[in-house]
């Protein structure tokens, strides 16, 4: 039952649609023009797109994104799906539309899309009658295949331990479970550059006495497996069980970030 | 009748047990609605690694506005599929604005959508601005489902056209609601279109899947309550007009007979949308309210002869049969939250007002009834609201011109002299926009929350 005013309704809906869309629009990164002046050569990959993703995809299964590749009719955009190293699929996110472009871009990408996966590399055979598409295809093409190589080849440094996330980044391991007459004792250390940074117990003994036991041993026990960088570490005494599992857990956690 | 405590506290309280205001639901609408479009422009976003150029530019805003208009579209089909959480909760009235209102801002993303794509392909063809129209004919020549999408576009401007207040005025109700039902023909052709060259459906199959399961659901939810629910509450009633009787010159009651009627749930201040089964009258349905709380084997709608539908309502036969679809309306007693209750009704929006004044719970002095009218004369339904305020101790005023035509007095002044606590009442209220719209003035002065006075009117 308020007063409605329809004029500043109209405007307001107006203003806030046109903001939105250049807001939107301006916030995406458009792609190098030095690129574009070069004759549409291929640019750097983005660092902040696929980077952070790029290791922990290659690895399995991922997809990559080529760079936008212009021709003088539209732009051109490659994603590979890889897995195992392996092109599995290839697929145009962009391609010329419009006027004959249409046509064109239907008859010439799905073969393209073929002949890439067949390939497995950019070196493949243009579309009769499609030039300036598949030329724009092979560049966004090798500019995806570049990113797939800097990914595993940033991959290699990586160790492949269960859970681990990224070459640069720490990870993490959780050793076997050790049982104690008190119950089960399991420890989760975070490895980086070959030093424990971090040591916790995932499991320890619980219940009666032994949560005071617990609270007392285990954050003494953390400290030392970092201080000491091994399972050498002294048992904190009246709670010789707890570290006794401890140090076995420890061990076997050592043991798989090492091997 | 409804209780026979005596009134005071105690009976206040026995009403206030049981009063439970229902909130209504439009509130976690609203926000579904925006996080639907929130993921829409994400899937935008997802999709559109970067912007190269002013042409990129053109059509990514091109490809953002048709995201947007499928999006709501589908809405605004929805609006209008009268599902009961819609039309019972949050009402009618509220709904049919948020439909019209939509439905104005889709066209417009629409036409900047096909605006801004097709401009941006007759850039990227090495064309300008001024090869927009032969770009158009191109795409629609050359792309797959353009035609369709280019004929449905076509009926969603005639319709957009046509429910434009000068021009709708000019036409027959009748007329243009048939052309209305075009739009569904129109989203149809347009859906195709979306999926087979929307860049972010042609590569995505979860978000294909996602547009799937909205226009999916929509279509089933139109099918569900506008077709098989009311075949359903027809073969179950089989109404009938019973009889017609005339009640002030200009204004009627129809009396409708049927089977277990008090099984369709109608509340008082609810209203049905009425299709007569008679010649001339088949093809039109019209809303109106009931006049009378609904019993097992009558119901009543009273309707002033303004247009020319109802003023054929005063010729139908007794027998006539009658198709209903309901009950539609949110004016009801579970909006209430106060004990103290105050209806308003402006001349024939006596109707929902006189059964809501029949049914109300409250005790003696609890309910009040202000009837505005031209004249004594026109004061429709007068005695049986009388003899209903005799019976349970309500109190029923009138407001009529003077015989010199002088407007009464309805200000907060002359209501808080009359109802000195009306800022302890919830308020009803049904009239012409204008009445309404005062009448809400001199209450809010009168220091009634707008909380608390409840409204519904049909004005876009």
């Amino acid at each position: 039952m308020r007063k409605s005013h329809p004029v500043r309704r109209v405007v307001l809906a107006t203003a806030a649609t046109v903001s939105g869309v250049v807001l939107l629009l301006s916030l995406k990164p458009s792609s190098d023009p030095a690129s574009a002046a070069a004759g549409g050569a291929v640019s750097p990959p983005p660092v902040a797109q696929e980077s952070a993703q790029g290791g922990a995809q290659v690895a399995g299964t991922g997809t990559v994104t080529g760079d936008v590749a212009q021709t003088q009719y539209g732009a051109v955009q490659v994603r590979l799906t890889v897995a195992g190293g392996k092109i599995t699929k290839a697929e145009a996110v962009q391609a010329p539309k419009g006027g004959t472009s249409d046509q064109k871009t239907a008859l010439s990408v799905p073969k393209l899309n073929q002949e890439a996966v067949a390939a497995q590399s950019a070196d493949i055979d243009a579309v009769s009658g499609a030039t300036y598409t598949s030329d724009g295809y092979k560049k966004s093409l090798q500019s995806a295949l570049d990113k797939v190589k800097a990914a595993s080849s940033q991959g290699q440094g990586a160790s492949q331990g269960a859970g681990a996330g990224n070459a640069q980044a720490a990870k993490t391991v959780t050793g076997a479970v050790a049982q104690t007459q008190y119950g089960p004792v399991q420890v989760r250390i975070t490895v980086a550059g070959g030093k424990i940074t971090k040591a916790e117990a995932v499991q320890a003994p619980k219940g009666g006495t032994s949560d005071q036991k617990t609270a007392l041993s285990v954050p003494k026990l953390n400290q030392e497996a970092v201080a000491a960088g091994s399972a050498d570490i002294d048992t904190v005494s009246g709670a010789t069980y707890t570290s006794d599992g401890y140090k076995k857990s420890l061990q076997s956690a050592l043991d798989q970030a090492g091997g | 009748m409804t209780t026979t405590l005596a009134g005071g506290r105690a009976a206040r309280r026995q009403t206030m047990r049981r009063i439970r205001p229902r909130r209504s639901p439009a509130t976690i609408l609203l926000i579904a609605v925006w996080a639907g479009a929130a993921g829409v422009l994400w899937l935008w976003w997802a999709n559109t690694p970067s912007i190269s150029d002013n042409n990129g530019k053109i059509l990514n805003a091109g490809r953002i506005t048709g995201l947007l208009a499928g999006y709501l579209m589908a809405l605004v089909v929805l609006q209008m599929a009268r599902v009961p959480a819609l039309e019972r909760r949050v009402g009618s009235d509220r709904v049919a604005r948020w439909h019209a209102m939509s439905g104005r801002y889709t066209l417009c993303l629409v036409l900047a959508h096909v605006f801004l794509i097709m401009w941006g392909y007759a850039l990227q063809a090495g064309k300008g601005l001024g090869d927009i129209v032969q770009q158009t004919i191109d795409s629609i020549n050359q792309l797959p489902d353009m035609g369709k999408a280019a004929i449905g576009t076509g009926l969603l401007f005639l319709i957009g056209l046509m429910s434009i207040g000068g021009v709708r005025r000019r036409i027959p109700y009748d007329t243009w609601y048939h052309v209305h039902l075009l739009t569904y023909a129109a989203v149809f052709l347009t859906f195709w279109h979306q999926l087979t060259t929307g860049n972010d459906f042609a590569v995505e199959p979860v978000a294909k899947t996602v547009w799937y399961g909205l226009y999916g659901s929509v279509t089933a939810l139109v099918i569900w309550y506008r077709i098989l629910t009311p075949i359903r509450l027809n073969l179950r009633h089989r109404m009938r007009v019973e009889a017609v009787i005339e009640e002030t010159p200009g204004i009627v009651s129809v009396l409708i007979g049927g089977r277990k009627l008090h099984r369709m749930g109608a509340e008082a201040g609810q209203f049905f949308r009425w299709r007569f089964l008679a010649p001339g009258m088949r093809f039109s349905s019209h809303p109106y309210s009931l006049s009378a709380a609904p019993r097992p084997d009558m119901l009543r709608i009273t309707v002033k002869a303004i247009g020319d539908h109802s003023e054929r309502l005063r010729e139908l036969r007794p027998g006539t049969k009658v198709w209903a679809e309901g009950p539609y309306g949110a004016l009801t007693a579970s909006r209430r939250s106060r004990g103290k209750v105050l209806l308003v009704a402006g001349g024939v929006g006596i109707t929902p007002m006189r059964a809501l004044f029949e049914t109300l719970p409250g005790a003696a002095g609890d309910i009040t009834l202000l009837y505005r009218a031209n004249s004594t004369q026109d004061l429709a339904l007068w005695d049986e609201l009388a003899t209903i305020a005799d019976e349970r101790g309500a109190r029923l005023m009138y407001a009529v011109n003077s015989p010199d035509g002088a407007r009464p007095d309805i200000s907060a002044e002359r209501l808080q002299q009359k109802l000195p606590d009306i800022d302890k009442h919830d308020v009803f209220m049904c009239g012409p926009a204008g009445f309404a719209q005062s009448v809400y003035e001199a209450l809010r002065g009168a220091g009634v929350p707008a909380r608390r006075i409840h409204h519904e009117s049909f004005e876009m």
